[in-house]
């Protein structure tokens, strides 16, 4: 036992003093906040300044509604037209200036037709939208109530963001003043447009749930943090193994310590870092997660974190291990029969084959977690990891099933390790040529 | 322990690695207090013979006794094993590889951090505990191999090659390690195929060659069972007698002298008869003891 605990004890000191882990384990959280922080404070900084709209309203009422609902005014529309007609009927600059109205984002002119054709317009307001004196234009036709097209013409220079609220604050102008046409009153349109506080409540097998509610960032980063973090560590026992074999350590270890205790002490020590960098990444994520949604709600824009179970966190861990035992299992074995981490590179291809399989399986099980092609792919240890993650966190299979996908974990590991500490114990002492598959076959049947 | 006590005891242990066999029916006994010369040349069987006394590897027949006892991994403790092939953590601090290595033997770690301290002060390397091993020329990490193989006192001392790469002046300091270590009451295994330094330390050798045991014995039983007959002879004058003399089946000049090979069960004393009969100045006349290193290569050629 003490001699296992030095095993592990050198394992994980050695490893966590190394400037790389070092600067990987702080380094992930600075780029995220980069990705977290930066564009939550750029949200905030406006750049391009309001972006200015000519309205031609053919029907002469929706331009005021329009104005509202873009300015976020929630006090009811005067009945009365508010377009100012042009006298002159032109559409110069000092006639623009006086109708123009801001409302934060935007800046507002209304512009009517007078009679006058609908080209005419156009062409004059092209001109100024190629003067850059205006973004965009809105023509309305009379007819934009019964289902007539309205047209946006708008230059290169729009923020597409700025385009969709225009686009959102039509359609409510629109259906408001459809309302008014069809003799409802102001006070019961403001009553319907009151928005709904939608709670997403699901039911399981085991009951009812709140919905997580994470979607497909959240399986996605859940798979990709359980992909990559297993890559990395099981390339850490790779490269851990190789350097025993290359500076030939193994030998003089092996007079000391079993083949086996050495091994697993190996993994279990790299295991403690891998949970110690997890540890500091998780905690650095929930800090940014709160910040993120402290900023979001500053601008008035909820968000909350998803929601997450606490025995949820309890699964990530124990599938996270198993991800990482079943590999890096597989990557000792590797490291073992190999002579140079060039070697060593080409023969874990195809473990790096099957965990990017494994992590793409969260596509097809995230869209359909219950369905049987779910089920089988969760129950196989090498795909478990990710895509029993995914299921769980998507919609939570019955407990038998991560039981289950557990326990055939644990045998999958319990038989590599087997088979693994067979293939080290010889493999460490071979030097100068890569064992064949039927010698590594032959050392496994050796007692 | 006392002389007669036998320390390590191989009976009839064979190794096969498939076709190859590396180790074939060998018996030996090591006996308590003694440095033991494991010589033969390269591919020998001196490595594989080695490990199975380590319990690194299990012989495929025989069986390996240490102290008396079946090899297990609690006997592993009481050796001390430094490898021909043989590493250190490149990234690692002197100190803190050999506190690693002296907790895989359970040395415990109240006394661990003084012992490194001694040994290093003794092998010369103290202001060197604190660098990596990296930074340290490959005479010194040899050094710091050695003293992992001794940190926890063992009583069974097994050194394959471990004087290859030091220079002369670290040569002598290991011997003397060594010799002090033998003094103590360690019993030490020797695996060389470099018969200067083995003549010098061994008190027993075992010489193997093609997985089998050639010769065995204290050195002074091997050398006078070696019927090898010649004398270091120094003269002045004509030398036209020794070419036709009929004692003699060899010549080997030398820069000033010259290793006369004596003919089987000549009389050495009826050359130094006939020299003076001749009146030949004779200013050496040396019987010579046949050296480990022609031991070594007439037995080994012999079978080859």
């Amino acid at each position: 036992m003490k001699k296992f605990l030095a095993v592990v004890k050198r394992e994980y000191t050695q490893r966590v003093r190394t400037r790389m882990f070092i600067a990987t384990t702080i380094l992930l959280p600075v780029a995220m906040s980069l990705f977290v922080v930066v564009p939550a404070l750029a949200l905030t900084i406006d750049a391009g300044g309001p972006m200015r709209v000519v309205v031609v309203d053919g029907t002469g009422k929706v331009y005021q509604r329009l104005r509202r609902a873009l300015s976020d005014d929630d006090t009811p529309v005067e009945q009365t037209d508010a377009t100012t007609p042009d006298a002159t009927g032109g559409f110069g600059n000092s006639q623009l200036k006086k109708a123009a109205q801001s409302s934060g984002e935007f800046v507002l002119e209304s512009v009517a037709l007078n009679g006058r054709p609908v080209s005419d317009a156009k062409s004059e307001l092209d001109k100024r939208l190629r003067a850059r004196s205006i973004d965009a234009y809105l023509l309305l036709p009379e007819d934009v109530m019964e289902g007539g097209q309205a047209q946006l013409v708008r230059s290169n220079a729009v923020d597409f963001l700025a385009v969709r609220r225009l686009q959102e604050g039509l359609r409510r102008s629109l259906r408001e003043q459809r309302l008014v046409n069809a003799k409802v009153d102001e006070k019961t349109i403001s009553a319907l447009g009151q928005p709904v506080d939608l709670e997403i409540t699901r039911v399981g097998t085991s009951g009812e749930e709140r919905d997580s509610g994470g979607g497909f960032a959240f399986v996605f980063g859940i798979g990709l943090i359980m992909y990559l973090t297993t890559l990395l560590y099981g390339q850490v026992i790779l490269g851990a193994v190789i350097e025993e074999k290359e500076t030939r350590i193994a030998e003089i270890l092996f007079s000391s310590v079993k083949p086996f205790t050495l091994m697993i002490g190996k993994l279990v020590g790299v295991s403690l870092v891998a949970i110690t960098q997890l540890t500091i990444w998780g905690l650095a994520v929930a800090a940014f997660g709160l910040y993120g949604i402290n900023v979001l709600a500053a601008r008035g824009i909820p968000a909350t974190l998803p929601r997450i179970p606490m025995v949820f966190y309890l699964y990530f861990v124990l599938f996270f291990l198993l991800g990482y035992y079943i590999y890096s299992t597989l990557y000792a074995l590797v490291g073992s029969v190999v002579t140079t981490a060039q070697e060593g590179g080409q023969l874990a291809m195809p473990i790096i084959m099957l965990l990017v399989v494994g992590f793409y399986l969260f596509l097809p099980v995230g869209r359909s977690p219950d369905s049987s092609f779910a089920f089988w792919v969760s129950m196989v240890p090498f795909f478990a990891p990710v895509t029993m993650v995914v299921r769980i966190v998507t919609q939570t299979p019955p407990f038998w099933q991560i039981a289950l996908s557990l326990l055939i974990g644990f045998g999958t590991v319990m038989l590599l390790t087997w088979i693994a500490s067979r293939v080290y114990r010889i493999g460490m002492l071979m030097y100068g040529k890569r064992a064949s598959i039927p010698e590594i076959i032959r050392w496994v049947r050796q007692s | 322990m006392s002389a007669n006590q036998i320390t390590v005891k191989l009976d009839h242990v064979t190794k096969r690695f498939r076709e190859y066999t590396a180790v074939d029916d060998l018996s030996l006994n090591v006996r308590a207090g003694r440095v033991f010369g494991l010589l033969g040349p390269n591919g020998a069987g001196k490595t594989t013979t080695i490990r199975m006394i380590v319990n690194i590897t299990v012989p495929d027949s025989g069986t390996v006794e240490l102290f008396g006892k079946r090899i297990n991994s609690e006997l592993q403790d009481r050796i001390g094993y430094l490898p021909e092939e043989r590493g250190l953590y490149k990234r690692m601090t002197v100190v803190d590889q050999l506190k690693f290595f002296a907790d895989l033997k359970n040395v415990p770690t109240r006394v661990v951090y003084q012992r490194i301290d001694d040994w290093l002060a003794r092998l010369k390397l103290s202001e060197w505990k604190h660098k990596r091993s990296r930074e340290l020329s490959k005479g010194m990490q040899q050094k710091v191999q050695f003293i992992s193989s001794v940190l926890h006192d063992p009583d069974l001392l097994i050194l394959d090659e471990p004087f290859s790469g030091l220079d002369p002046v670290n040569v002598e300091l290991l011997k003397d390690v060594v010799l002090d270590l033998k003094r103590a009451g360690k019993t030490i295994i020797f695996s060389t195929h470099l018969m200067e330094i083995a003549e010098k330390l061994c008190d027993d050798i075992c010489l193997i060659n093609r997985a089998r045991k050639v010769l065995e014995g204290s050195l002074r039983q091997v050398k006078q069972g070696f019927g090898r007959n010649s004398v270091a002879l120094r003269i002045e004058g004509e030398d036209g007698i020794l070419s036709d003399s009929p004692l003699i089946t060899n010549i080997e000049h030398h820069s000033d002298e010259m290793e006369v090979l004596l003919s089987l069960n000549a009389d050495p004393q009826e050359l130094l008869k006939q020299l003076i009969a001749n009146g030949t100045k004779v200013t050496k006349f040396e019987m010579i003891e046949p050296s480990l290193n022609d031991i070594f290569i007439a037995k080994v050629s012999e079978v080859s």
